[in-house]
């Protein structure tokens, strides 16, 4: 996969991390929104380890942080103060350039709103993440379907997100999450806007996927039911992680 | 390919937005099509007016004018020139008082003409020393002259009053001349013979009959409209001066009446009016028409009191709707194209920076997946030069219409050209149709009348226009495009997650 990377990818060279434990290690990592009076606090002072292929599931009120902490260990934004290492690499020294090379090879995203290009059918949602790679049409357009197939949308490859259900378009995301195939699958809510059955079968299929790929997933719930199937389960409290426990 | 299928998709989903940014930019290449092609047909309109003037082979035309008085009033008559412009006049053109005596016995019929000059004159070998001016490629000599004529009955005594009859320049008191005599008045223009292309009337313009055969035959040429007012016609004869010359041509006047009523051979004009080897106007042919004005230039220097006339110069003196249109189209044609061509583009980057803003989320979450800034520039950038596209050739079918629309109406269009000041006539003549003399007398041809000519109005496209006209969209486009993209490009990913659609 990795010849595929364009420049910034070959420039990051990330390191394999099968040779590592930690994947994020998090070191009084602070974040600050604002400034003056209008400045609010979302992270305190974190500090958080999560091993590689390990299912945490980061759970906690409404502005607690779990948002954020997300984000930052996703590259989307860099923290006020602290050190973010992922695989070793600290994030904060990365330039732009580098992060988001970063977010395309090695990190997944998974949205509550699924998040899905709206005028692009089911396959071109996952071909979206393909094609910065520079891979071929042809290769593209199969890796494309056979992810789908993986999630069970092998029929429903022609469909536009608005002809898919909450469910679907749920596992159009998780496809594209792991076109790339990424270390981690970072996940913020991912069945927060499902039923109940619904969002059973995503949380099933997140753990299948995660097991056959040795992938580390990262996930924000406020559901309980979905934080019991994690291995671990952080508890973040104004900004603070309040609990972490198997 | 995967960005034009994204692209595509993205233009047909915000189809209103598309359209109303195609639409746009296709009003602003429109006009400037349509107004070009207007522009164009205007020029093409006074270039065919203009072509009797200029295309005699005439480059420049020196004449020797004399001088007004501004401190004068008046309306352009001998009083508003200076002492010594007066005395050149004079000099010019002798003493044009006529003497009652030795016209005959009282009651007898005569006819006397006398030659007035509306300008100084040179010596005829001044044609040499602007033929060796560097640029030249020909100079023929002319003599055009107005002429008096007094005709009637010799007067008694009783009638004679001081005995001398003063008309034209110079009038004094005096009561005027006795009831028995008329004033009539025409020009006539001696032609350089031996280069007959480059004259006030060359043989491309003998309507009926022929040119001058010969060095200098009695053969005179008649303007059409002289020939029409006194009823005479090829084969007639007709007198000037001392000298009965056969009719051999009746020639079209050129337009702005610049032409004479009479036409001979300059050496028997030169001969019947008393000026041998005098002539008072040259006619230039620049080697090339980029030498015109260095060439007429040289002429002003070398040749004391020269006033130089080029065909540029005779354009400005048309006027009529033609011109009236053309300097439309020129000025406030130019700036409504430059305007609308400048708010299209506006409105395009506010458009596109509109939608960058409305898909922020989306383009957020691309951000997010790995798509680099420049990726994702290139995107914005490319369904940009899509719509813009699309705009540029409707803009161009719509301004192919508009001018389609000027030609299928093709409203007539009229050029004027008032009495011109030629050969030194610097005050404007009294109006009114057909020969005329008296004030202002010399300093106008006077017996010249403005024409007007129109002109079907044609707005023709030119395929490079429209090439031009697309590519002018392209940019607005791509200018919108690379605004757009960049905005795009600056999201800062975690922000544009949290924004709603």
């Amino acid at each position: 996969m990795n010849e595929h990377l364009d420049g910034d990818a070959a420039v990051l060279g990330v390191a394999a991390a099968d040779d590592r434990r930690e994947l994020y290690t998090l070191s009084g990592v602070t974040k600050v929104y604002g400034r003056g009076d209008s400045e609010v606090l979302a992270l305190r002072g974190v500090d958080l380890t999560v091993g590689l292929g390990e299912f945490v599931a980061v759970v906690g009120p409404s502005g607690s942080g779990k948002s954020t902490l997300l984000q930052l260990l996703g590259g989307l934004d860099r923290p006020t103060a602290g050190a973010i290492a992922f695989e070793g690499r600290d994030l904060a020294g990365l330039a732009d350039s580098e992060l988001t090379a970063l977010r395309l090879q090695a990190i997944g995203f998974v949205f509550q709103q699924f998040n899905l290009i709206p005028t692009l059918t089911a396959r071109e949602n996952v071909e979206a993440a393909l094609a910065p790679t520079g891979l071929a049409r042809r290769e593209r357009e199969q890796r494309a379907l056979r992810l789908l197939a993986d999630v069970g949308l092998a029929e429903r490859s022609n469909h536009l997100p608005s002809q898919l259900s909450g469910g679907e378009q749920q596992r159009v995301a998780i496809a594209r999450a792991l076109a790339n195939e990424p270390r981690v699958l970072l996940a913020d809510e991912p069945t927060g806007n499902l039923d109940t059955r619904t969002g059973e079968e995503v949380l099933a299929l997140v753990e299948r996927l995660s097991h056959e790929r040795a992938l580390t997933v990262i996930l924000v719930t406020h559901d309980p039911r979905v934080a019991a199937r994690a291995a671990r389960t952080v508890r973040m409290r104004d900004g603070q992680v309040a609990t972490n426990a198997s | 390919m995967f960005y034009v299928r994204y692209a595509l998709a993205e233009l047909r989903r915000r189809k209103a937005r598309t359209l109303l940014t195609a639409l746009v930019l296709a009003t602003g290449v429109g006009l400037v099509v349509a107004v070009t092609a207007l522009s164009r047909g205007l020029d093409e309109a006074q270039e065919r007016v203009l072509e009797p003037l200029t295309g005699v082979g005439t480059d420049i035309t020196v004449t020797r004018p004399l001088r007004l008085d501004s401190s004068s009033g008046g309306s352009g008559g001998p009083s508003q020139l200076s002492e010594v412009e007066q005395r050149r006049l004079e000099a010019e053109n002798g003493d044009q008082r006529l003497g009652l005596t030795g016209l005959g016995q009282p009651g007898e019929r005569f006819r006397r003409d006398r030659f007035l000059s509306a300008q100084l004159s040179y010596p005829e070998n001044t044609a040499q020393a602007v033929a060796a001016i560097a640029g030249v490629q020909a100079v023929a000599r002319e003599l055009t002259l107005n002429v008096m004529r007094v005709s009637g009955t010799v007067p008694t005594a009783s009638e004679q009053g001081g005995g001398v009859i003063r008309r034209g320049f110079g009038a004094g008191a005096g009561g005027g001349p006795p009831r028995t005599i008329a004033f009539t008045g025409f020009t006539v223009t001696g032609l350089d013979t031996a280069n007959p292309a480059l004259g006030l009337v060359t043989p491309s313009q003998v309507r009926k009959g022929r040119y001058f055969r010969g060095a200098s035959p009695r053969e005179a040429l008649l303007a059409d409209s002289y020939a029409n007012r006194k009823k005479l016609a090829v084969g007639d004869k007709v007198k000037v001066g001392s000298r009965t010359f056969r009719i051999v041509g009746i020639v079209t006047s050129p337009l702005g009446g610049r032409g004479s009523d009479i036409y001979l051979p300059l050496a028997q004009l030169q001969g019947i009016s008393g000026r041998k080897g005098r002539v008072n106007t040259l006619r230039v042919r620049a080697a090339s028409a980029d030498r015109v004005a260095t060439v007429g230039s040289a002429i002003e220097s070398k040749l004391d009191g020269a006033e130089v006339t080029t065909a540029a110069d005779l354009a400005k003196r048309v006027s009529g709707s033609l011109v009236d249109a053309r300097n439309l189209a020129h000025n406030l044609g130019v700036v409504l194209a430059v305007v609308a061509i400048a708010s299209a583009f506006a409105i395009a980057v506010l458009l596109t920076l509109s939608g960058v803003n409305k898909r922020v989320r989306e383009l957020g979450t691309l951000k997010a997946i790995g798509w680099p800034r420049r990726l994702l520039v290139r995107q914005v950038v490319g369904e940009s030069l899509a719509q813009s596209a699309l705009g540029g050739v409707v803009g161009a079918v719509l301004g192919i219409a508009a001018a389609a629309l000027v030609a299928a109406l093709a409203p007539d269009l009229t050029a004027s050209t008032g009495r011109m000041q030629t050969a030194g006539s610097a005050g404007a003549a009294p109006p009114g149709p057909g020969p005329q003399f008296g004030p202002p007398g010399p300093f106008g041809q006077g017996a010249v009348a403005p024409l007007t000519r129109s002109v079907s109005l044609s707005a023709p496209v030119d395929p490079q226009l429209v090439a031009l006209a697309v590519v002018l969209a392209l940019a607005g486009g791509a200018l919108a495009g690379i605004v757009g993209g960049n905005r795009a490009g600056r999201l800062r990913p975690a922000e544009a997650l949290r924004s709603v659609e």
